[in-house]
């Protein structure tokens, strides 16, 4: 083990529920002092503003975002994206918090053995390896695609985010553009997420959530999309589309959402959009199929958000 | 110290802050019912209820567990069982029974929601299937589960009726039942071992020293004596020591110097020119066997073992009649070629070994699928004698070929104990189960079939090269000679050996590829014919078990009212397929029938892995005397009993019914003339009386040859192949102690799914499986191994790929999350239909079931396919991104 990557593997590291650090530490990719994070009133629990907006504590279970009710009325494709990941056991342990900070599920990354520019490595082993599973928008020096569903459905809703440091930080202030290999976010050492603050929905929103698998459930998305739209009089209006599970960050879809945007929600207009999901994608050698499968999300999507 | 409550009992937690709930509970509490199986809340087989909801023990902080409840599966149906279990042990919701304290967990907690927010209605498949989401049963009980969760919740299970058709199910769903990794003597040992990190590589130092120095440890070399590592995986040393971390410890201070060698990695690189050579002349005996049998001799050229085309007929003439055929442009002729994955076999209980010694005499537990064979390979290696070595494996979580074998766990176990003069477990973890604990070999096949003139099969041809990493012996082609008959065949069959770890057996070795690409051909060759799929076999496939099943399949509904091909995004589609094994027993196989205290024990070496041995018997020998199952007491899982069979190739039902009824009839004879007192006149249970009252007799019986007097058509398939045929079946006698007898096990599916044109997913709507193997000794087990075939062979479809580093040969998929097998909820309809006939010869009548089962499925799945897009998908698993690429290639052509 090189130096850089002992120096990177013992860092601290917080833990809410550790459905991710558990299995990190077990398998030697996390090897410094734990800081368990004890939840107060203000990091746990969903709260409402008198605006109608929300704020959810960074220890809100994913399963009380899955279930609540208000939320499922107010952002459902926040609670459609909760519902969505993992498995029962996983979202009645996990955090919100622990979900947007969680490391990369990159099977280099995941083998203690093989070195990576996420472990103090210098290049990406994936990119010239097996990437089946990577991204199809290639923006940075590590090719896995950011794991947490919920930063993808949180960007659609343009949250921002507190942490113990900074307030209102977009999810891209805490996650990059993808161009930094190295980390999964941008948090600085020892720097916490307490809450998620969500601006007041819009009238008449309406929003979808989906991922693309193999199986029926339980499996980390090929590709997933958000999105998020007022149909006015036939007509798309705030139309925000995200994308997760092909670039190093979630992604905003905005050439479909353009395409969408003040048109009529009819079928040529939605085909059109849903060609436009890959503006700017840069497929690896194997990736090539999640560029099909978020075209046929969008398309998916958006018709039955118009229906 | 903070405390927990687990089960109603106050217990502390340590402050070790990376010791998790489930080490509490296995480790510090010895409740061995819940399971460690991926260690990351995939599988969910650790599942314990906490303040009553269902989470995955193998992730939580213990100390998170701080004054919460903790309930594991030991506590429920403590005071009387939860309508769950009971529904479990009565649709016979479980095979090995690895995962089934997880879904037990889960599905009491689920139906306990349920009822109280919805009484007793029926929730859907949809919604059972969300609720165990997080489940994995490697056997496929998910049929059974789907019926057992919506009848407990339906309150059918409320009362006192507890009936169960697996004898050992209520262990299995109380989390009492023991297996290997469950084993704790006093002073254990935890046992880890050292792996290559190189793909090939000299080993030129290996000092030990180090960790022995570390208090407590014990070390060994596993290195051959050529000092070469051929894979990344490679076991080089292994350490024992009170506990893992230790353990760790010691691996980390072994100091290893290598020489690093030239690798290669896979089929397509392996059998490259001038490629680096994997075994030398002098190391090719160190290859593993990819096979059920021991091979015979074949060529082998640098990395490249064959052509084995023993099984060729007129081989010349068929590549002739192709090439003629080819020239032609010859519509009618089938070209293709195929490719299959690596199938890992995943079992859900890791390969374990619990070695002890006491003085000179050694006990082994061990996660294996051969207890006596593994006790006289043991004796043999070790210079044992063989009544001083004892092999235990009372429950097995699974096996399915990868455990029939002497292996590294073993040795491991053994050679450490013998150091350390402790027990010394050795339990793989996930990462090495899915990497070097064996595999069904990928495998390409070029195919070329053709019809003959007059609409006969005139001449077919397959190409196979399987995967076999650092083994041989690998027969693929080779089975497509025992069906459909030609006027030739040419069949060739090679290994492409590479740095990778060694295949094993895996359920019908080589049927499955086979089956894949032989029955597309087939199934195209139906197309251009203009002949329905189902007549054309039941043209060329003389096998009269196929063709009773022919007819059954060509019965359905399902198949009559098959829809021409559709447009729009969602297409559904119907395909079948052919599948069969050979049925084979093993000679010398001893039964002992005996009353001890008045009850029937029956006795043999052989074991059960959730194939349901231990009830074949005991339902057989209760049929015999009007008892019920319960009545018999069965005992397996120990070398010491007479010897049994392994339970592989699907042989253990043929091996032990014979003897058992043959002792059946002797040991009535014996208790009647012992019986001093004949039954009441008019006696409803004469047997249970005869045998309360009688004395200690013990009969045993060994099974002899089956009956010469077959029915038309029943034959050794090995006797058409003619001479080579009979070299064949000398041979697995001779070396592999198997007998290959009359008729051939079969198994014919029609399956329907739904392909997602835009999403690439294809849904498995409904199934019909056929399945011929004789007289069912066991019903309900017998429907769930059908089904349990079915659906591991959906996962070869459609889901399971090992992927590798290509430069490395690192095995990526080492986890449950990258390995993806199939969940309940990708379980479809399952409708099994036993054609009971074709084994009269059999005493008993009834062969064994679970290979031939799962040959045909991922052909079917295809040809499904095939029907729903019009495009034919040549290799598997057929995943969305297969699927879209294939759609594409279609609208780019």
């Amino acid at each position: 083990m090189s130096v850089a990557t002992a120096e990177v593997l013992s860092a601290p590291e917080f833990r809410a529920a550790g459905t991710d650090l558990s299995e990190r530490r077990r398998s030697g990719l996390s090897c410094g002092s734990i800081i368990d994070l004890t939840a107060s009133p203000d990091t746990i629990g969903i709260a409402w503003n008198e605006d109608g907006s929300a704020r959810i504590g960074a220890l809100t279970a994913i399963a009380a975002i899955a279930s609540d009710a208000r939320l499922a009325q107010a952002y459902p494709g926040i609670a459609a994206a909760a519902q969505g990941l993992a498995t029962p056991q996983i979202r009645h342990m996990a955090t919100l918090g622990g979900n947007l900070a969680q490391r990369s599920r990159c099977w280099y990354f995941r083998n203690p053995q093989i070195a990576c520019l996420k472990k103090g490595g210098s290049d990406c082993p994936a990119r010239a390896g097996n990437h089946l599973y990577h991204v199809a928008f290639d923006l940075g020096p590590c090719v896995a695609p950011h794991p947490s569903t919920m930063a993808m459905a949180l960007l659609a809703y343009d949250a921002k985010i507190v942490t113990d440091r900074r307030s209102r930080l977009s999810i891209t202030d805490l996650l990059g553009d993808g161009s930094d290999g190295a980390a999964d976010n941008l948090l600085a050492a020892g720097e916490r997420i307490e809450r998620i603050e969500l601006p007041a929905p819009l009238a008449g929103e309406r929003a979808l959530y989906k991922r693309a698998i193999s199986r029926t459930h339980a499996e980390w998305p090929l590709v997933e999309i958000c999105v998020r739209a007022v149909i006015e009089r036939g007509v798309f209006r705030e139309v925000h589309i995200t994308a997760g599970g092909i670039a190093p960050v979630p992604l905003r879809l905005a050439a479909s959402a353009a395409a969408l945007q003040g048109k009529p929600a009819d079928a040529a207009t939605i085909a059109q959009a849903a060609e436009l999901a890959t503006s700017g994608a840069k497929p690896l050698p194997m990736t090539g199929y999640k560029l099909d499968l978020l075209t046929g999300l969008v398309r998916d999507l958006v018709e039955r958000l118009a229906v | 110290m903070s405390t927990t409550t687990i089960n109603g009992r106050v217990e502390s937690l340590p402050d070790d802050p990376d010791a998790l709930l489930i080490d509490i509970v296995r480790d510090q509490l010895k409740l061995t019912g819940t399971k460690l199986v991926c260690g990351a809340g995939v599988c969910g087989a650790c599942t314990v209820l906490v303040d009553g909801a269902p989470v995955a023990s193998c992730l939580m902080p213990a100390h998170a567990a701080a004054g919460k409840a903790v309930t594991t599966v030991e506590a429920i149906g403590a005071a009387g069982l939860h309508p769950v279990q009971k529904a479990f042990m009565a649709h016979d919701a479980l095979q090995c029974g690895f995962c089934t304290p997880g879904f037990i967990v889960e599905a009491t907690a689920f139906c306990d929601r349920w009822r109280a927010t919805r009484g007793t209605a029926v929730p859907s498949r949809e919604e059972i299937g969300a609720a165990l989401s997080g489940h994995l049963c490697r056997c496929g009980a998910y049929d059974g589960i789907f019926r057992a969760v919506a009848d407990a919740c339906a309150g059918r299970f409320d009362g006192d009726n507890v009936a169960a058709p697996r004898i050992e199910a209520r262990d299995k769903v109380t989390g009492a039942a023991k297996y290997t990794v469950d084993i704790n003597h006093d002073g254990q040992l935890e046992g880890l071992i050292l792996r290559s990190r190189e793909a090939h590589a000299r080993i030129t130092a290996l000092d030990l020293a180090p960790a022995r120095a570390i208090a407590g440890v014990a070390a060994v070399s596993l290195l051959g004596d050529d000092r070469i590592v051929r894979y990344v995986g490679e076991p080089i040393a292994a350490v024992a020591a009170k506990d893992r971390k230790t353990a760790l410890a010691a691996l980390a201070a072994i100091k290893l110097s290598s020489e690093r060698l030239p690798a290669v990695v896979g089929l397509d690189a392996g059998r490259k020119d001038g490629a680096p050579v994997v075994f030398d002349k002098a190391s090719r005996k160190r290859a593993g066997n990819v096979s059920e049998a021991a091979g015979g001799p074949a060529p082998w050229k640098q990395n490249i073992r064959g052509p084995t085309a023993v099984f060729s007929t007129r081989a010349k003439k068929a590549r002739n009649w192709v090439d003629e055929a080819r020239q032609a442009n010859n519509k009618l002729l089938v070209e293709a070629t195929f490719r299959t994955a690596t199938q890992q076999h995943a079992c859900l209980e890791p390969h374990a070994a619990v070695a002890r010694f006491d003085g000179d005499r050694l006990t082994l537990h061990a996660s294996t699928q051969q207890v006596f064979h593994l006790k006289e390979q043991i004796a043999k290696r070790y210079k044992l004698d063989h009544d001083k070595v004892r092999v235990i494996a009372e429950h097995v979580g699974g096996g399915f070929g990868s455990k029939a074998s002497l292996g590294t766990e073993t040795i491991a176990a053994i050679e450490l104990a013998r150091e350390a003069k402790a027990p010394v477990r050795v339990a793989y973890d996930r990462q090495e189960e899915l990497s070097v604990a064996g595999y069904r070999p990928a495998a390409e096949l070029k195919v070329a079939l053709l019809p003959s003139d007059k609409g006969g099969l005139k001449a077919l041809s397959v190409t196979a090269h399987a995967d076999t990493g650092a083994a041989t012996n690998s027969t693929i082609a080779g089975l497509a000679r025992l069906i459909y008959p030609a006027e030739a065949k040419d069949l060739s069959d090679f290994d492409v050996i590479s740095n990778l770890p060694p295949g094993a057996a895996f359920r019908g070795p080589g049927g499955p590829p086979m089956a894949f690409a032989v029955e597309q051909a087939i199934d195209e060759a139906a197309l251009r014919l203009k002949v329905d799929p189902i007549a054309l076999r039941k043209r060329w496939d003389p096998d009269p078990n196929r063709q009773r099943l022919y007819d059954w399949a060509s019965g359905l509904e399902l198949w009559r009212n098959r829809k021409p091909a559709q447009n729009g995004r969602y297409r559904r589609g119907i395909g079948m397929a052919t599948g069969y094994w050979l049925y084979l027993w093993q000679p010398n196989v001893k039964v002992e029938v005996a009353v001890k205290g008045g009850r029937i024990v029956a006795s043999t070496a052989t074991q059960d892995i959730g194939t349901g041995s231990r009830s074949v018997l005991a339902d057989t020998i209760a049929r015999e005397f009007d008892l019920e199952s319960a009545d018999i007491d069965v005992r397996i899982g120990d070398s010491s009993l007479p010897e049994g069979p392994g339970s592989g190739g699907s042989r253990v039902t043929a091996s032990v019914m014979p003897p058992t009824l043959q002792a059946v009839r002797k040991l009535k004879a014996a208790i009647l003339e012992q019986a001093t007192r004949k039954p009441a006149p008019g006696s409803n249970a004469p047997w249970r009386e005869l045998i309360a009252r009688s004395p200690d007799i013990a009969v045993t019986e060994t099974r002899g040859e089956d009956g010469k007097n077959t029915a038309p058509g029943i034959r050794s398939p090995l006797r058409e192949v003619g001479l080579m045929g009979m070299v064949f079946g000398w041979m697995m006698r001779r070396f592999s102690n198997i007998a290959v007898g009359a008729g051939v096990p079969s198994s014919v599916q029609v399956i329907e799914v739904e392909v997602d044109t835009w999403l690439g997913h294809v849904r498995v709507i409904n199934v019909h499986t056929g399945i011929a193997v004789g007289k069912i000794a066991a019903p309900a087990l017998a429907h769930s191994q059908a089904c349990g075939a079915v659906i591991q062979g959906l996962g070869y479809a459609l889901y399971e790929a090992r992927e590798l580093d290509p430069t490395s040969g690192d095995v990526l998929t080492a986890g449950m999350e990258d390995y993806r097998i199939p969940g309940i909820a990708d379980t479809p309809e399952i409708d099994v239909h036993f054609d009971e006939a074709g084994f009269d010869h059999v005493l008993g009548n009834s062969v064994g079931i679970g290979e031939a089962s799962t040959v045909p499925t991922s052909a079917a799945v295809a040809n499904a396919i095939h029907d729903a897009i019009g495009v034919r998908l040549t290799e598997i698993p057929i995943r969305p991104d297969r699927i879209v690429a294939a759609l594409k290639g279609r609208d780019a052509a």
